[in-house]
């Protein structure tokens, strides 16, 4: 049943339209600018955190100067990423790396609440700190190993159809 | 041009090179997959150096980091990222060289490259010899703004490109 609902979302106008049209090529195009951009912002952030790169620069400013772009991009990476998944939604749902993807997504975001709402307000403690907390840079390597992972997961998905 | 092009698209497909390519590629599980990653974190090593730069420049990011610092600090991540993209590219193009180098869209990307490589070079040489070198003077102030909006738009189309080369046919219709 829920199987018909992902075999109805192909046969939405859109999704016929992006599917056979330049559209699909051109959001695709936009999805690897976007991924992109959201790796790079938090590329740097994490090896910042894990205390590898920018060690003189305070946290709460790479903070402030990188995750307004990494949110921004993951949205437009979010939207055109959907654009891309409604041509082949059912398909797409039952793809190994597909799901492997969604599952990843999924805990980068709970690492990134629990580095949020609990290791990043005490934040003020270690800010130049030179030894930074473990807690923090494990959030950091825990961020960059399940961010390639999303990567090499999403990469994955085209070799599969 | 393109007969040039052909030609030497031609020697690479009865080379031994492209056997080896087209034989890791085809027997190495993953391999395909894992290449275009690394392909991808490099572009983003991109983003988050020559372009976090240029973003820098023109205003519109990381306004509480210095620009000479800036510059400093992240381009050896270019410098680093762009042989890491060339190596892990180059086993499509020898597996497939017909695919590539008569592609109007794989053409465009590499003459976008070059000068996009340029302008990061011309850059960091500057900046090297006097770190606050693109803030200095109002007149250095503005052609760091037109540099960085050039390269900002040669990289991001650069990266698009990349994608398009699969769809070369929406584009020029071979005909």
């Amino acid at each position: 049943m829920l199987n018909d609902f992902w075999l109805s979302l192909e046969y939405l106008p859109l999704a016929e339209h992006i599917g056979g049209t330049w559209w699909f090529p051109l959001l695709e195009s936009l999805h690897v600018v976007s991924i992109t951009l959201v790796m790079g912002a938090i590329l740097m952030l994490d090896l910042r955190l894990m205390g590898v790169a920018a060690r003189s620069n305070p946290i709460t400013d790479m903070v402030r100067d990188l995750v307004p772009w990494a949110i921004a991009a993951f949205v437009i990476a979010v939207i055109t990423g959907l654009g891309l998944f409604v041509t082949r939604a059912s398909a797409h749902m039952t793809n190994p790396a597909f799901q492997w993807k969604l599952v990843l997504i999924a805990l980068a975001g709970l690492n990134m609440a629990v580095f949020h709402f609990r290791i990043y307000r005490k934040v003020w403690q270690w800010d130049m700190a030179s030894t930074i907390p473990i807690q923090a840079r494990i959030a950091g390597a825990g961020s960059l190993f399940l961010w390639t992972g999303v990567m090499l997961s999403g990469r994955w998905v085209g070799h599969i159809i | 041009m393109n007969d040039m092009l052909a030609v030497f698209a031609q020697w690479i497909a009865t080379s031994e090179a492209r056997e080896l390519a087209n034989w890791l590629l085809s027997n190495t599980p993953g391999l395909p997959p894992i290449l275009q990653t690394i392909h991808l974190l490099s572009i983003a090593a991109v983003m988050g150096s020559i372009v976090f730069i240029n973003l820098r420049v023109l205003g519109l990011a990381a306004r509480r980091q210095q620009v000479g610092e800036m510059i400093g600090r992240l381009m050896p991540w270019t410098w680093f990222a762009l042989p890491t993209l060339f190596i892990s590219g180059l086993p499509f193009i020898l597996a497939r060289p017909a695919r590539y180098f008569t592609n109007p869209v794989f053409q465009i990307k590499f003459s976008l490259l070059l000068p996009a490589i340029l302008l990061a070079v011309l850059f960091y040489r500057l900046s090297l010899r006097e770190t606050n070198y693109w803030t200095s003077s109002e007149h250095r102030l503005i052609t760091g703004k037109i540099i960085a909006a050039g390269s900002l738009f040669l990289w991001l189309s650069i990266v698009m490109a990349g994608r398009w080369i699969a769809y070369s046919d929406y584009l020029f219709w071979p005909g």
